[in-house]
């Protein structure tokens, strides 16, 4: 036991790490008092008598939420609620919450709240919702027997998710017309369009996502991260890894030998792990993390790793990134 | 087995055999710098051993991870043989392993406290604690098992054992399960790994290691006098209580830095003793050189399998040598070689 533990403890941990992809985007379906019903991120149509008002929910799914004025009565994050990037700056008066730490919910707490829907994306790859995956504490996953669940993929895009929770709110009786959400769209498209226009003026610029760890190197795989599929569709050439882990295809998992496997000219850096001094810290710390051009030349920025579920979020984040770019040497990695 | 001339003869033999496991150990050592996840061609090895081109990516992986974490990987795989081989002979227990004497959960105790209480980061800095976390388990149970009329006896430092890595088992666990950030630094000690691990580390570690292996080899006689039973090592002359601290003190210092540097590595102070009295016979002043060379080789081996077939990321040598080692382990109890120690 003491050493199989950790390999799941490893799976788990990547598992915190981790995104999905599909196309399928929700339909919402009329709003009225009378039944309810929403397309699950799997395809299969999930219903209720009436629409559902007390909803547990997942810590971005909350936030999108949220966003369109529907609050929920719980929510479970994978991280402290303070530090979560969704949810900081909300107000969480009144909400309970549910579990601060990725793969444990405490359920006895949630079934107190009566649920009658449970919101939390889904994630193709893993045929799973999130905080029910494999490799979760078993007693979490009674959570989907308290009420229906439902989700949105995440697939190509985190268009397709943002707008598929605004489908939803609305199904559940939002209105998704107010001004906010206009504005935060309009700044979202700005800032795709600052993006793309800076990504132009470097042509050869390629970019790798990446998050260190003390034992390897993991390089994301856009495949299975709708962000990076987003940079990729706006010109960002974000190089795909040959290799992915067949087991857990989100990352490509490079021993620190081969931290220098690929050359590109920004790094991506994990948002969850990246800090200002991140970069100098590897650098001190593994032999091979400035064999990497990027690294030593300190071209590193935050990426908004598998998390992002609206367009406010998503515009502050792209502004970030373009600025990045704007800096970027587009010969470092030749 | 015992008439002089058998000794003699077999004595003749395990002479030049200790002499070929030095060879074999030299040779897996360069194996384990010449192959890895990363491909470098065997010339390039070379010149970077030669200190030729000290910029090169090549030189950098050769000499500063390759060559530490095979010097580790000889003296920590000693050093697990050996505490094996000591535990089991003085607790005359051939499943005793270092593990159930709270090693690996003194160890991994005091790694999640310095991380929460004290908010330590980095495994450079936390393998100190692990080291007096196991130190002070062993003492623990040491002391606990003394208490009583006839001192430390084999089930009473079962007992204490298992009762002291319950207890510091149950303290990890609380302290995890309120704190990610050590649930986190815990995982990647506890898989136990020779990645990661530079020269800092090594240099760390190593003259606790080379200290206690060489201490470890004056105990073959009073481990032969105690493997007779306590009664008549003690009408030999040899004072048990004595004999039994010195080889605990041994173990404690063996197991303790082995397991902060890497973390819990398993199965190699399990199997290894078993493998040398299969070769040696009872007489411990064999046992103990061959496990001191047979050990570092069987983890080495484990380690550049690890690499080479996850490339280009790698396995760690903790869980190369549970896949393998268990049914290794099976295969020994079928074939009725696990002897009394």
């Amino acid at each position: 036991m003491r050493i199989w533990r950790p390999i799941v403890a490893a799976a788990a941990l990547s598992l915190t790490l981790a995104a999905c992809a599909s196309t399928d985007t929700p339909e919402a379906t009329p709003t009225s008092s009378g039944p309810w019903q929403f397309t699950n991120g799997n395809g299969e149509l999930v219903k209720a008598d009436k629409t559902p008002t007390r909803i547990i929910a997942h810590a971005g799914e909350a936030a999108a939420l949220m966003s369109f004025g529907i609050k929920p009565v719980g929510v479970y994050a994978d991280e402290s609620v303070k530090t979560d990037p969704n949810l900081k700056g909300l107000d969480l008066t009144g909400i309970e919450i549910l579990g601060q730490e990725w793969g444990k919910i405490d359920v006895e707490k949630a079934a107190a709240l009566r649920p009658d829907l449970i919101v939390a994306d889904w994630w193709p790859a893993e045929k799973a919702h999130s905080g029910l995956e494999e490799g979760v504490d078993e007693k979490s996953k009674k959570l989907k027997e308290l009420a229906p669940i439902v989700g949105v993929a995440q697939g190509k895009s985190i268009a397709d998710l943002a707008e598929g929770y605004e489908d939803l709110a609305q199904s559940l009786g939002a209105k998704v017309d107010a001004p906010e959400i206009a504005a935060a769209k309009k700044k979202y498209e700005d800032a795709v369009a600052a993006f793309k226009a800076a990504v132009a003026a470097k042509p050869n610029l390629t970019a790798l996502a990446m998050s260190p760890a003390d034992d390897k190197v993991y390089v994301a795989n856009p495949e299975y991260a709708p962000e990076l599929l987003d940079f990729q569709k706006w010109g960002l050439k974000v190089v795909n890894p040959d290799k992915p882990d067949p087991g857990f295809p989100y990352w490509e998992n490079l021993s620190w030998e081969n931290a220098d496997k690929y050359q590109p000219d920004l790094i991506l850096w994990d948002g969850r792990s990246y800090t200002d001094t991140a970069n100098a810290e590897w650098g001190k710390k593994q032999p091979t993390w400035f064999a990497i051009k990027a690294a030593k030349a300190d071209a590193v920025v935050s990426w908004p790793a598998y998390w992002l579920h609206t367009f406010g979020h998503f515009a502050a984040e792209l502004d970030k990134l373009t600025v990045a770019i704007k800096a970027a040497d587009e010969n470092v990695g030749s | 087995m015992s008439t002089p001339t058998v000794r003699a003869r077999r004595a003749l033999a395990l002479g030049p055999g200790l002499a070929v496991l030095g060879v074999i150990l030299a040779l897996v050592a360069f194996l384990s710098i010449t192959l890895g996840s990363r491909d470098i061609g065997l010339s390039d090895v070379l010149r970077a051993l030669a200190g030729l081109d000290g910029s090169s990516i090549e030189h950098t992986v050769t000499v500063e991870m390759r060559v530490p974490r095979t010097l580790l990987g000889v003296l920590v795989g000693a050093a697990l043989g050996v505490a094996g081989t000591v535990l089991q002979g003085v607790t005359r227990n051939p499943l005793a392993d270092t593990g159930i004497m709270g090693v690996n959960s003194g160890a991994a105790a005091f790694v999640v406290l310095a991380i929460t209480v004290l908010g330590v980061r980095g495994v450079n800095v936390y393998i100190w604690f692990a080291f007096a976390g196991a130190i002070l388990a062993t003492l623990l149970v040491y002391v606990i098992a003394s208490l009583g009329r006839e001192g430390a006896t084999p089930v009473k430092l079962a007992l204490a054992g298992a009762a002291v890595t319950a207890g510091m088992g149950s303290l990890t666990t609380g302290i995890v399960m309120t704190n990610v950030d050590a649930l986190n630094e815990l995982r990647f000690w506890q898989v136990g790994s020779l990645a990661g691990r530079y020269a800092p580390i090594l240099s760390g570690v190593a003259p606790f290691l080379i200290a206690g292996l060489i201490a470890s080899l004056a105990c073959g006689r009073a481990l032969n006098g105690l493997a007779l039973g306590e009664d008549t090592a003690r009408g030999l002359g040899q004072r048990v209580g004595l004999t039994r601290a010195a080889a605990f003190a041994v173990v404690a210092v063996l197991a303790g830095a082995a397991t902060a540097a890497c973390g819990p590595i398993v199965f190699v102070g399990l199997i290894v003793p078993h493998l040398a009295r299969f070769i040696c016979g009872p007489d411990y002043r064999w046992i103990l050189p061959y496990s001191m060379l047979l050990a570092p080789i069987v983890l080495l081996l484990a380690d550049v399998v690890g690499r080479v077939v996850a490339a280009p990321g790698e396995l760690q040598v903790g869980v190369v040598l549970g896949v393998l080692g268990a049914p290794v382990f099976v295969g020994i109890v079928r074939y009725g070689r696990l002897s009394e120690a």
